[in-house]
This record gives structure tokens, sequence and C-alpha cells, in this order.
């Protein structure tokens, strides 16, 4: 089951030259990039870089100025509403809960929109998903503003979760959280990854998450996009990459992650 | 591989079955969010009839948590799962290892119960609200007078860019509202009036109506709206994102920084204003004579004179300071109140000016009172 293991596929989500540009700044420049079945792929780069823009593109909320991004066979902007809905989710960076709504409200809301079950049986679901994302069935009741910030995170992903999207897309998942829950979210992506298939695309900054679970990383740098596995990129020589993977942060994660692996 | 179990949109809706297979019973086809209600009635019908304890799953093709979460349960009530088939190993594993608590029922509160909670609730807010803004009107007149004693303290820039911005940006909308009030009053005097003859005393009634009450009114309300919600916006958006805190932490006083020169603006325009809208509405009357009563305006201004009072005037404008301040007070204490997130920018900013110009009514019913006492 583990992705890591498996041959290559056709790819589930590939974008092909891909530009984006605000104003006069080029953020992308006829940038390449596949996505496998099954796989974790981590999107890195600086700040600025683009890299938000990019899982925007990637997840369709933002058209490319030029370039497309083909989904599950199907170029993303002919996809309809509910198709989409069903391949993909989004983890939004402050969680995107909706605040007028309760936690359970939140998960149950793509089922409501998107499917025919009755209430019952769609409260059921959800309070399996907020299970599965590390959330009480309790908590289903709270409102976002009463839950702290590594709850947001969860609910939200039980909440990108509902409609079991074959794509998720997390933005920055363990940003704003204390190593301790960000490490817990890492470890739930695994699972979650690895449980139901899920193909992953994680956008961070985070050195533990890129190194610790990701099965591949892509960097951008220079408006280009550069993936492979941590291993072959460790002896890179564009300079970014370089220190990126090299200083003393990565260092560290580099260090978490072997110890992590010896304790599997 | 553990993508081929997943459906395929986009393909004819998927089916599922249950398969007699001489006593050996088997779910055939896709068990997933579209198949779901049909496969949970069939397999309620099946378990009644309680023909086997087994389930085979081997032809099973796609499976997704919801599909999981059903056979979990099933496997709850004594029925065995056979030929699971690899890539739904570890889904059905995962789900079935799950507690499946269900969602906690909401607590449940009769309608006449909420009534009396919602009340009460409101009550206590009402009485807390009116302690607030007692405490805040004298922590702000404490501050005023802390910075008329030690002029270094008042902030002369800040005050002169929020006269500017409350002030003389609300010029063009006041005087036309204050033309279009004095025109609607017009039209009605007029209409009314005239079956007694007396339509030219609408004269008197636009003028003096636009002066004691009208004028400032109008201008109170509509600096309520603009001012007033722009104060709790913008302190409310400096609180949330901690810049409060920041001035507290570098021994700076909000209150002294950031209500005080609002409140000394608004009290410098408010007046300014209202005085701006008496002669923009008497303006308008001018236009209403011209038009309706086809008297010149120079006999207008004859007329207005004979029947506006010096009181008149100045019963108008002496409010529009005390208008200025509540506007502003509230404007201030709401954006302090401010809590975290943009939501509650907008929930203090919707209360302030619901609050501000909700008072501003209440306090020109007492003024007309106080005023018919005093004989003014």
């Amino acid at each position: 089951m583990n992705a890591r293991a498996k041959p290559k596929h056709e790819p589930i989500l590939s974008a092909r030259g891909i530009v984006n540009r605000f104003g006069k700044q080029d953020v992308h420049n006829k940038l390449n990039l596949d996505v496998s079945p099954g796989e974790i792929l981590g999107i890195a780069g600086g700040s600025g870089s683009g890299k938000s823009v990019l899982l925007k593109t990637l997840a369709g909320l933002h058209r490319p100025n030029a370039g497309e991004v083909v989904l599950n066979g199907k170029k993303i902007e002919t996809i309809g509403h509910a198709e989409r809905a069903s391949l993909i989710g989004v983890l939004f960076q402050q969680g995107a809960l909706f605040s007028s709504l309760s936690v359970a409200q939140n998960v149950m809301l793509p089922l409501r929109e998107h499917t025919d079950l009755p209430a019952n049986e769609q409260a059921r679901i959800a309070a399996m998903k907020l299970e599965l994302a590390g959330l009480a069935a309790e908590s289903g009741l709270k409102f976002p503003s009463q839950l702290s910030g590594g709850m947001v995170k969860r609910a939200a992903l039980a909440r990108a979760l509902a409609l079991d999207p074959r794509i998720l897309f997390l933005d920055e998942p363990t940003s704003d959280l204390d190593p301790l829950i960000a490490s817990g979210v890492d470890a739930l992506i695994t699972q979650l990854n690895q449980s139901l298939g899920i193909t992953v695309v994680i956008v961070t900054h985070d050195v533990t998450t890129l190194f610790g679970i990701c099965s591949r990383i892509a960097v951008l740098v220079d408006k280009k996009i550069t993936v492979d596995t941590l291993d072959h990129l460790m002896h890179s020589q564009h300079p970014w990459i370089r220190e990126f993977l090299h200083g003393p942060r990565a260092q560290g994660a580099m260090t978490a992650r072997k110890w992590s692996h010896g304790n599997r | 591989m553990s993508a081929s179990r997943r459906r395929d949109p986009g393909r004819h809706s998927p089916t599922i079955a249950i398969k007699d297979d001489g006593g050996r019973f088997a779910l055939e086809g896709a068990l997933d969010i579209r198949t779901l209600r049909e496969a949970a009635n069939s397999l309620n019908a099946w378990q009644r009839e309680r023909k086997s304890r087994t389930l085979d799953l081997r032809n099973l093709s796609s499976l997704d948590t919801p599909g999981a979460l059903l056979l979990c349960d099933l496997q709850q009530h004594g029925i065995e799962l056979t030929g699971i088939r690899n890539e739904h190993k570890s889904l059905l594993d995962l789900i079935c290892g799950l507690e499946r608590k269900p969602l906690p029922p909401q607590p449940a509160v009769s309608r006449g119960r909420q009534l009396v909670i919602e009340l009460g609730k409101g009550a206590d807010n009402a009485w807390r609200d009116a302690l607030e803004i007692i405490t805040f009107v004298g922590r702000a007149a404490s501050a005023i007078g802390q910075a008329f004693s030690h002029l270094h303290s008042l902030r002369l820039p800040s005050i002169s860019r929020h006269i500017d911005e409350t002030g003389i940006h609300a010029l063009p909308i006041v005087g036309l509202m204050a033309i279009m009030i004095s025109v609607v009053i017009g039209y009605q005097g007029v209409a009314q009036l005239r079956p007694y003859g007396g339509e030219d005393f609408t004269i008197n009634l636009v003028a003096v109506s636009m002066l004691r009450e009208m004028g400032v009114l109008i201008t109170a309300i509509m600096v309520a709206g603009r001012s007033g919600s722009a104060f709790t916006a913008e302190i409310g958006v400096m609180k949330s994102r901690e810049e409060v805190d920041a001035l507290n932490v570098m021994g700076m006083e909000p209150m002294e920084l950031l209500v005080v020169p609002r409140l000394i603006a608004l009290v410098i325009t408010l007046p300014l204003l209202t005085l701006f809208a008496d002669v923009m509405g008497l303006l308008g009357g001018a236009m209403i004579s011209e038009s309706l009563l086809h008297v010149a305006p120079l006999q207008y201004l004859e007329r207005v004179r004979q029947a506006v009072d010096d009181s008149d005037l100045f019963v108008g404008l002496i409010k529009a300071p005390i208008f200025a301040f509540i506007i502003g007070v509230i404007g201030c204490m709401h954006g302090l109140r401010v809590r975290g997130s943009a939501e509650s920018v907008g929930q203090q900013t919707t209360r302030a000016v619901v609050k501000s110009i909700f008072l501003v009514i209440v306090l020109d019913a007492l003024f007309s009172i106080l005023f018919d006492k005093l004989g003014l």
C-alpha cells in the first residue's frame, strides 16, 4: 500500500506550461508538474516564490495566465462542480471553516449539497470523518470560534475529506501549531494517505513535514519547479536548494527523520 | 492499486446488489457514497431475512469511507465479512478501528424557555452595555481633560486628519441630504396646508423644522453611519491585529492616541456640518418656494427671517456637539471591544452604528421635552 514503493502511474494531476503573472512580475514561468496517484508531494520554496498561488492553480481556484491543469484526465475548468467536489479536497491555511455553522455542520455541508442521504446518515458520516481527523464526536457541536488552532486544522481536514476526495491539497497544514500537534497532523496525513489511498499535495515551509512524510518534494525556485525525491534533491547543485536542504533547520529535520524511520 | 478502488466520476452511476449464490451471499458492485442508500436498504432487508451470517466482498469493485462505515456496522452486528480484497483491507481496518460514536444530540431547549433565556440575556447585555457606556464616557472625558491640561498630549495632526475625514469629506453628502429632506417636508407641507389656504406657511414649516430638528438629526445620523462606523472599523482592525497592545507596550495610551483625537474632531465637525446642513436645507426650501409657491428667493428670505427665531438655530446647534460626543464614544468603544477575528470587527461596527443612531434619536426626544419645559 505504501506509495513510495509503487511504480510510476499515469499522473492523476498534471500541470503543463503554467504561467502566473501579477502585474509585470512573473511568478511562474512555463512550469510543469505531475502528481502520481497515491503519493504525498511536498511543495517547498522561499517566501513569495508563489507556492500558494501554485496550489490555488492546481486546485482550480486560480486561473493561470497560460498553461493548463489536467485533473483525472480532464481539463480542470471543464469539470463540473459536483464532480470537482468529489475529486478535490482543500485544507486552507486558516481552516476556512464557516463560522456560522458548527463543526459537524461544516463537515455535513458538502454531504448535504452533493448527496441525497438522510440527515441522520449524514450526521453519522460526519462523526466518522471527525474521528478520522482525530476529533472527538463532542467537538462536532462546537463552533469554529471555540476551537484551538490544532482543532481548527483537524476540523477543516474532516471537512476536506467529507466527500472522499482523490486529491487532498494542504496549505501549510502545520503552521501555527506547536511541534507535538504538528507531528500529530503529519502522522494523520500519512495514515490517511496509506489507508484511504488519497493523493496528497502539501505546500509547506515545515522541513520536518517535507522530510518526514513526503514521497517527493517539489522546490519552487526561479519561477520553475524541480521535483525529485529527497535523496536526489540532497545532491542538487542549485544554490537555493542546497542551502534549503543543508541549512540548520533542515539538519534538525534530517535527524528527526532518521530517528523516526529508525523507530518504525 | 489504492487508486483503483476509488470511484471513477464521469462514468455511469454505479450499482450495488446482493447476489445469492446458493446460500452464499455476496455484495457486488461499487459501495460508495452514491450507492450507500441503496446498499443500506437492501442490506437491512437481507439482515431481516436472516438467511446467512456471512457476506462475501470478493466482487466489491470499489469502497469508500461511508461504505466502509456501513460494513463495519454489519460486522458489529455479528455479520462475518469474507473475501475482503487486499485494497479494501486497510480502509476497513481503519474505519472499523474507530470508536464510531454518533454525534451527541443538540441540547434541546423548549421554545418558551429559549424565549425567556434570550430575554434575560438581552436585559443583562443592555445593563452591561449601559454600564460600559457610562464608564467609557467617564474615561473619555478624563482623557480629554488630560489632553487639554497637558497640551503636548493633544495630537493636533491626528485631530486635523480626522476633521478632514469626518467633516470635509462629508460635506457633499450632508448637503445633498439636507436639500432632499427640505424638499420632502416642503412637498408634504404644501399638500397638507393647501386645503386651508395656508400653503405659504410651508416656508415656516421647512425653516423651523430644518433649523430645530431635521438639520442636526440627519447630519448626526449621516455622521454616525459614515464616521462612527469608520471609528469602530479602524480601531477594531488595530485591536484585532494587536496594534493596540503594541501601543500599550510602548507606553502609549490608546485612549489618548486613538480615542481623544477622534472625539475632539467629531465634536468640532458635527456642529459645523449641522450649520452647513441648515443652510442647504434653507436653500432647498427656497427651491421649493420658487417652484411650488412662486415665492421669489428674496421674498423667501424675508419670510424665513420672520418665521425663525435665534433660539431655533441655537436649539439645533446646541445638540450637535452632544450627539457628536455620543457617536464618537460609541464608535470608539465598540472598536476597542473587538476580539480576535475580522468577523468581530463587522459585528461591532454594526452594533456601533445601530446603537449610536438609536441613542441620538432618544437624546433628541429628551431634548425636545427639555426645551419645551424651558420654553425655548
